[in-house]
């Protein structure tokens, strides 16, 4: 195919790099943020906990798991700074296959809740491998998109890119999930935005998918999806069925006010009134449990998080890094919108987890690592004038 | 627009895109932060309101029942705590519904079937709790509460039952508390019962319902999205428990009364019968069995259904009261009615003799002396005493068929006399108009000569004929019989005190129902019932043997055997000339065919143990089956 260019380097030339990184470019606001974000999470698993009634520091709770997956998470980013993010480059075809080997694998030996193919065990732990397939596929197509700079704008770049997206998408949504699948076209969409792509072009893209929408909801949807997807309109009707968890989300998040019914205290939250309230809809004990404000430092906390992403992107003398950070800000962006938007009912249910928030080692990990590898970016390719 | 923004060199960095997607990122921000705001801020309330509507409901807190007690202050039933096992329909999923039935029959030993039909009959909605057992042990309460998941819609509650002290012996009487029904439960509902309530059902429980059961309280309480209580908040309003109740009933005396009737019924197999006590001056029921019983524990504790088929299926009816639920024959008991008519219509008085013997003539038809002898001229006296059939012929004939309907109904024949029981049925009266309503003729002239006799179509309760001769006893005055002496509240003040309640002062000269005591008197004197006189206390009273079904192959009719007899206040040296007897005992012994009347032994035997008397007249010989004619 011949899509991916990989860069002749040799030993020399990293190693050159590794010495030369410049420890003082490390953004020290980035990895803050991250580390507040990373603290809010373990919050809400450590109520999570409580109001399951469990003594939070037993072995097997939200929070014991959620201390041992931020731990995981601090070493990957440890380890992906220090790595020199140039090795990637080179491996974008074997890590490429990697991406698919997983999401084959998991379609093979996954489980998941309805015959569903979602996550491995490993052990007593399980993890979903699509979470880290989204950084896989970042890394995949940052290198593609900076090995075209100067035909970026050009048809067969961006259908390139389509095509290099579409089988990891088709792998997720065979297992089927939904929510992640279009994680990875918002991927796709903002890391061709930010690289320059066509607008022209990029109209036509999505009209074009738009086009694909009918069809897409005829054949490939499932009943329950489609339920999912429409009760958002009008959560009112069917309360004893899809539309249960959207109303109880509502009136868990209204029912927070300003400052919230305290941590621990959510009355929604500890009566099982929302379901899955660890994972998809921990976004609403915040609000229930931290009320208006709390969610406003989240969002801020969030703004400031992807400023820092797109200023190292705009750094980055690599252009491989500005692309990288484009998709890690598209993705975070992306979730961010579609994961509270479905809390607040203003976007279909989808199971899409809050960065950070949601319960769930592999996404987590899967974050550390892209932020480290940003990290790893931004202490090597730091341009001079900033 | 694509000019402005894509102006410039191909690059891998692009101002303009970046800016873009910072404005997206705050666009998109905005947008949530907007309806984050209306929903906490601007509808925070609304919320709110909802969020606690959601976790609170308001439950009712049971009131305790009130007690019962007899006229003695002895305690009849008991609320004691048991664990009920009830399902919440909308909670039991119908694909595992057979697995966990089949599993919850299994721990509580009950038929699947009793539990199907239960979930089924579920009165209220598929959100409501069904009741499916009752008094299940402490274990096994615990066992299902903690299978928990296994067992969905399944729970467990604490409550109070009803524990019957005597069991069978008062089962009549008190009755029982069971299940709301689903017929019942649209109509209760206004009155704050709930679905799987317990209400009286039979009995004092069932007459009483309203004083017994209390005002439920209510509090608010705290519940998850399945519904189970995580805490009580509040308690709205209290529960007030219920009004007990004191009985007219003296333990002892139903005691004795049991015993008499189950002595003559084990010895000779009878299938029915009742004894009933009652005290004349007042109208209250001393004693009151109705063999056969059941035991209202049986019921108190959730009977099975197979268990309450059998006791339905039984052909001599042990759930019904025979005192006030059963239509008999009176027989020769009824002459009391025809006396009494007679001598107030002044158609005779107490000296005018008739004739009696072996039999009368109407039209070709001849009705029968029950000896097919007579005794030659009698008066009032002699014809009660001997229960002569001729001279009371006679009467019923001088009377007319609606003079001696009047004179039933001023005995309070032919409509229920109104016993603090549920259930009661009224009994027959014939008269012309009766006759003509029911079956579109006229009464016939034998039919009054047997009406007169209380044959043909003369049917009464136990109850309304004890009544008639408390009447009697007391002078003219006919109470309504009570059961219930007093209602007491939970502070223990007398909410409602005992008072007679009068239905009617008869229409009769004092000295008319003198001469009938005198003739009841001479019925015993006259050894029309045996040994009797040779009581140490004085009876007075009158025997009955009604026929009923169908003859026999030798032409015979099985009969029933019936007593009533009174006692003046003082036993031993009092008259009957005085209204002044506090004791009248009614026996009735249902398809006797006994060589003597056994109710008249019945009731010697009752009154032996009532008084204490050591000696025992019973005459056992006539205690036997003999299907003959023998007493009257």
């Amino acid at each position: 195919m011949g899509v991916i260019r990989s860069q002749p380097a040799r030993m020399t030339d990293w190693a050159a790099a590794s010495v030369g990184a410049a420890w003082r470019s490390f953004d020290l606001q980035l990895a803050t943020y991250a580390a507040l974000l990373l603290s809010v999470g373990l919050v809400m698993a450590y109520t999570n906990s409580v109001e399951a009634g469990s003594t939070p520091l037993e072995v097997g709770t939200t929070f014991s798991r959620g201390l041992m997956w931020a731990g995981i998470a601090i070493v990957a980013f440890v380890i992906t700074n220090v790595f020199d993010y140039r090795w990637l480059k080179t491996l974008a075809w074997p890590i490429y296959g990697l991406q698919l080997g997983l999401l084959v694998l998991t379609l093979l030996i996954g489980s998941g809740v309805g015959g569903s193919a979602r996550w491995i065990a490993l052990g007593p732990l399980t993890f979903q491998f699509s979470e880290l397939a989204k950084i896989l596929m970042i890394i995949v197509l940052a290198q593609y998109l900076s090995s075209r700079v100067g035909e970026l704008d050009r048809l067969r770049t961006i259908l390139g890119a389509c095509l290099l997206v579409g089988p990891p998408l088709v792998l997720v949504m065979l297992q089927p999930d939904l929510g992640t699948s279009l994680v990875f076209a918002a991927i796709l969409a903002g890391m061709l935005f930010m690289s320059g792509a066509s607008l022209k072009w990029l109209a036509a893209l999505g009209a074009a998918t738009a086009a694909m929408v009918p069809v897409a909801w005829t054949y490939i949807l499932r009943d329950y999806q489609k339920e999912r997807l429409t009760s958002y309109l009008n959560p009112t009707p069917d309360l004893q069925g899809a539309g249960y968890q959207l109303y109880q989300s509502q009136i868990a998040v209204g029912s927070g006010g300003w400052i919230g019914k305290g941590l621990t205290n959510g009355t929604q939250a500890q009566g099982d009134f929302l379901p899955v309230q660890s994972t998809d809809f921990v976004f609403s004990v915040l609000a229930e449990e931290l009320g208006f404000i709390g969610a406003m430092v989240l969002f801020g906390l969030f703004i400031v998080l992807m400023w820092r992403i797109l200023v190292a992107g705009w750094r980055s003398r690599d252009p491989f890094g500005t692309m990288f950070a484009a998709g890690i800000a598209s993705m975070i962006l992306f979730q961010l919108v579609v994961n509270v938007g479905m809390v607040i009912g203003i976007m279909p249910i989808t199971g899409i987890p809050l960065p950070f928030v949601t319960h769930g080692g592999a996404s987590l990990v899967s974050m550390a690592v892209g932020l480290g590898i940003l990290q790893s970016i931004n202490i090597r390719q730091t341009r001079a004038e900033w | 627009m694509s000019t402005l923004v894509d102006s410039g060199p191909v690059e891998a960095r692009r101002l303009s895109r970046f800016v873009v997607f910072a404005l997206i990122v705050v666009v998109a921000v905005g947008a949530l932060t907007a309806r984050l705001f209306y929903l906490q801020v601007s509808n925070g309330g609304q919320y709110a309101t909802l969020s606690t509507r959601n976790r609170t409901v308001l439950e009712p807190i049971p009131a305790p029942r009130g007690v019962i007690y007899d006229r003695n202050g002895r305690a009849l039933v008991s609320n004691v705590a048991t664990f009920a096992v009830k399902i919440r329909p909308a909670d039991l999923p119908n694909q595992v519904r057979d697995e966990v039935v089949a599993r919850l029959a299994s721990m509580i030993k009950m038929d699947p079937s009793d539990i199907n039909a239960s979930i089924d009959a579920n009165p209220g909605s598929a959100f409501d709790l069904v009741r499916i057992a009752q008094d299940v042990d402490e274990s096994t309460a615990r066992l299902i509460s903690e299978a928990g998941d296994a067992l969905p819609g399944v729970e467990v509650a604490v409550e109070a039952r009803r524990q019957y002290a005597e069991g069978p012996l008062m089962s009549h009487i008190l009755g029982y508390t069971g299940p709301v029904s689903a017929e019942q439960l649209p109509r209760l509902r206004d009155r704050g019962y709930q679905p799987d309530d317990l209400l009286g059902k039979a009995g004092v429980e069932s007459t009483y319902e309203a004083e017994l059961r209390g005002t439920y309280g209510q509090e608010s309480v705290e519940r998850d999205a399945t519904g189970r209580r995580t805490q009580v908040l509040q308690t709205v309003q209290r529960a007030d428990p219920g009004a007990s109740l004191t009985l007219t009933i003296d333990t002892q005396a139903q005691k004795d009364a049991q015993k008499a009737l189950r002595w003559a019924m084990d010895k000779i197999g009878l299938k029915r019968g009742v004894v009933i006590a009652m005290n004349p001056q007042t109208g209250e029921v001393l004693a009151m069995v109705s063999l056969p019983t059941y035991d209202n524990n049986l019921f108190a504790r959730g009977i099975s259904n197979a268990d309450f088929a059998s006791l339905l299926k039984d052909p001599d009816k042990p759930l019904l009261n025979h005192a006030t639920q059963g239509n008999y024959p009176p027989g020769s008991t009824y002459k009391l009615v025809t006396g009494t008519g007679a001598l107030a219509d002044r158609k005779i008085t107490d000296q005018t003799r008739l004739i009696t013997k072996g039999y009368l003539t109407l039209g070709s038809t001849r009705f029968y002396e029950w000896n097919r002898r007579g005794w030659g001229p009698c008066d009032i006296y002699c014809g009660f005493g001997h229960s002569s059939d001729t001279f009371f012929f006679q009467l019923a004939g001088k009377l007319g068929i609606d003079r001696l309907g009047y004179w039933a109904k001023e005995y309070g024949f032919g409509s229920p006399t109104g016993i603090d029981l549920p259930g009661e049925v009224s009994g027959i009266v014939p008269t012309n108009a009766w006759k003509q309503e029911v079956l579109g003729a006229p009464v016939f002239g034998g039919e009054t000569y047997q009406a007169g006799i209380g044959q043909g179509y003369d049917v009464v309760t136990p109850i309304q004929l004890i009544n008639a001769y408390t009447a009697l006893a007391n002078g003219g005055t006919l109470y309504e019989p009570q059961i219930v002496r007093e209602v007491i509240g939970p502070d223990g003040t007398v909410i409602r005190p005992f008072e007679p309640k009068v239905l009617q002062e008869m229409d009769v000269k004092p000295s008319v129902l003198k001469t009938m005591r005198n003739a009841a008197r001479n019925t015993v004197l006259l050894r029309h019932t045996y040994n009797l006189v040779d009581l140490p206390i004085k009876v007075a009273g009158k025997s009955g043997t009604a026929e009923f079904g169908k003859r026999d192959k030798k032409g015979r009719l099985p009969y029933h055997s019936w007593f009533v007899g009174f006692v003046p206040k003082d036993p031993k040296n009092g008259s009957f000339d005085k209204p002044d007897s506090e004791l009248v005992v009614l026996a009735f012994a249902f398809d006797s065919r006994t060589k003597g009347n056994v109710a008249t032994e019945i009731v010697k035997y009752f009154l032996q143990l009532h008084y204490g008397i050591k000696k025992d007249y019973r005459n056992f010989d006539l205690v036997e089956r003999g299907n003959l004619y023998q007493g009257n």
